[in-house]
């Protein structure tokens, strides 16, 4: 391995979301780029790519399934030598309860994936927890290293005064997010003064705006390119999802000082430690007294995470970096001893 | 620590809990332990479970009423095992019950409920010559809502890690966390394995065989059926947050099959009115029964007019069929 090693970044989907801003965040961050020079190669899904890549260390943040398993094991094959590492960004616990129907042959998907790569990386501790306790992988090969994103812009913004008054939803508009429970809750919440903006768009979009019929407090404002911007305009953020490996929009709220209250399931229940409240999964009743014992709290405004108070988490995210390189790297030094 | 749990939950059932005991301490699979609650009885209950308390695998815990859930809640607070079992204190566990569920449960790390079939009895303990025989594999959250495979509450073992799942605690509970929905008097089974099958990844899996005596009383159950049809509905609107679509796809179904099942109650109690109504209920909300399952529905829809036609002697003619009563 060269004194600074390429480290290649596989990436099948450019859609806008949480992948590519934390691909995104690692080709950018000047402290990344001391562990080697990161570079970003986008692939088709599931197309064989049986020639070895120009770099030394292999990063997948590639979409795991049946289909793509003949390219995984192409690319695999064709890099024998270099280590190759997968970061799972999607499959969660919640995730397999509601979109599969076969669990033991997803499982066994998982299992036959992972075992692929010399190491995975699982996006927040409850993932990496499922994942072990489902043996999908040895606990040895998996490491958390809950993702990232520049969150100098959201520390900065001027945390809210007064009691909590406007909650915000951030996300695309689908069932995984989950809106169409925060609506029922929000518009139980009888308070005029309240507000409910939802920033994002998506299938769901009718179905939520039928679902908040002529209640003038819901507003909808469509897709938001930045989300300092969104959060600029908000006191609290609403996380209802249905399933979420660890949820960016969750550190964003956190140290944009804004209170978040987020579904009890997967990765969000990694954000409780930075000052997040959970609702009950799937429970509209839960989630509306959350929210009305947060209005009801005159001094609520300004959440004082721990995420306020300097580079907590990007420093986190190093440190996974660092330990994950370390491990991988003293791991090949011992079997070529 | 013993390896598993068997929670008996008890209500004035001092007619049969040495019965239950008695089958449950007879297991063939010996690392386990007994946890009665007793909840809240007005009969002799405290003082027989009192009495099993002499053997060290029995423990006894007594609170007041708080219904079946809160019941089994309670036991599951305080189990011990990593795999925990229910079984109501009016049914019998066969010998190798338990033994089927740890080898199934050790055997394989991905089951996390594990149920069998079971064999009906009456209130002298007598088969009824009737059976429920759920499907075994490849159980989905659709099965789970339309047929219930476990089937009734003395059938599943489980494991441990499945209820620190779905354990929450209501801002009104101060002593333990709920794993049952305590707010439900019917209906609590099917709403916690229906949770279980939209909230986590573990597979339901049955193992062959009637390993549970399932008593069934002959007293007019069937004035509860629209209590417990109201339950039922509680249920779908209660979980249909977390996945609407599969509600809006599959309640029609999965109500008929209740509606059937309800009715199918009510013909046992020769309560011809109430069968025929809910009978033609559930053939209004979804005909799919008739096709997924031609037999069983044939036999109620001959059974009810039979009811209605010729009365308890024409019923005993068809019923002679033994149709499984589930």
């Amino acid at each position: 391995m060269n004194a600074r090693p390429v480290i290649l970044h596989l990436v099948d989907d450019a859609t806008a979301g949480g992948v590519m801003r934390v691909v995104e965040f690692i080709r950018t961050s000047a402290d990344m780029a001391t562990f080697g020079e990161h570079r970003v190669l986008h692939v088709k899904r599931g197309k064989l790519i049986a020639k070895p890549f120009d770099a030394d260390i292999l990063v997948s943040h590639l979409a795991v399934s049946w289909r793509s398993l003949p390219a995984l094991l192409a690319m695999r094959a064709s890099n024998a030598s270099k280590p190759f590492l997968h970061i799972e960004h999607s499959y969660t616990e919640a995730f397999v309860a509601l979109n599969v129907q076969n669990k033991r042959r997803f499982a066994a998907l998982l299992k036959v994936s992972f075992s692929i790569f010399d190491h995975i990386i699982a996006v927040s501790e409850a993932q990496a927890e499922w994942i072990k306790s489902r043996g999908l992988c040895a606990p040895q090969k998996i490491t958390t290293i809950q993702s990232c994103v520049n969150l100098e812009a959201f520390r900065n913004l001027t945390a809210p005064h007064g009691p909590v008054r406007v909650f915000g939803a951030i996300g695309r508009l689908d069932f995984q997010k989950g809106f169409d429970s925060l609506i029922v809750a929000f518009r139980a919440c009888k308070n005029p003064e309240l507000r409910l903006h939802i920033f994002g768009e998506g299938d769901q979009e009718p179905m939520l705006r039928e679902l908040a019929g002529d209640d003038e407090r819901i507003v909808f404002r469509g897709f938001a390119a930045d989300p300092v911007t969104a959060l600029a305009q908000v006191d609290a953020v609403v996380m209802p999802s249905r399933w979420e490996a660890y949820g960016l929009v969750a550190i964003e709220t956190l140290s944009a000082g804004r209170h978040l209250i987020c579904a009890d399931i997967d990765g969000l229940n990694d954000h409780v430690r930075g000052g997040a409240m959970v609702f009950r999964r799937g429970s509209i009743n839960d989630l509306k007294q959350v929210m009305t014992d947060l209005v009801a709290d005159k001094d609520a405004a300004g959440n004082l995470s721990p995420y306020r108070q300097g580079r907590l988490l990007e420093e986190r995210f190093l440190q996974g970096w660092a330990e994950t390189l370390d491990l991988i790297g003293n791991r090949r030094a011992a079997v070529r001893a | 620590m013993p390896l598993a749990t068997i929670v008996v939950p008890a209500f004035n059932v001092a007619k049969t809990l040495c019965e239950t005991l008695d089958a449950l301490l007879a297991q063939t699979f010996e690392d386990f332990e007994i946890v009665i609650v007793d909840d809240g009885s007005s009969d002799a209950t405290y003082a027989i479970a009192k009495s099993y308390q002499t053997d060290p695998r029995v423990r006894f815990i007594r609170q007041r009423n708080r219904g079946l859930a809160g019941a089994r809640n309670t036991g599951i607070a305080v189990a011990e095992g990593a795999f925990i079992g229910f079984c109501d204190a009016d049914d019998i566990w066969e010998p190798g019950k338990l033994a089927a569920h740890v080898q199934h449960l050790q055997s394989d790390p991905a089951v996390g409920v594990s149920y069998a079939g079971s064999s009906l009895i009456d209130d002298n303990g007598d088969f009824l010559g009737q059976s429920q025989k759920p499907r075994l594999k490849n159980i989905e959250a659709v099965h789970v809502f339309k047929r219930n495979p476990i089937g009734n509450g003395s059938a599943p073992v489980i494991r441990r890690a499945v209820f620190d799942a779905i354990a929450f605690r209501p801002a009104s509970e101060t002593e333990r966390d709920w794993y049952f929905d305590e707010t439900f008097r019917q209906s609590e089974d099917i709403e916690c394995w229906l949770r279980i099958a939209l909230s986590t990844d573990w597979i339901f899996e049955g193992v062959p065989g009637l390993l549970t005596r399932y008593r069934i009383s002959a007293n007019g159950l069937s004035a509860a059926t629209d209590r417990q049809h109201m339950a039922w509905e509680n249920m779908v609107t209660k979980l249909t947050p977390l996945a609407p679509a599969f509600f809006t796809r599959h309640a029609p179904v999965a109500r008929a099959y209740q509606l059937r099942y309800l009715a199918r109650r009510a013909i046992s109690d020769l309560d011809a009115e109430r069968a025929q109504r809910l009978l033609l209920a559930s053939l209004r909300e979804s005909k799919r029964p008739l096709f997924e399952e031609p037999l069983k529905s044939a036999v109620t829809i001959l059974a009810t007019a039979a009811l209605a036609l010729g009365g308890r002697e024409a019923l005993a003619a068809i019923m002679s069929q033994r149709a499984a009563r589930t």
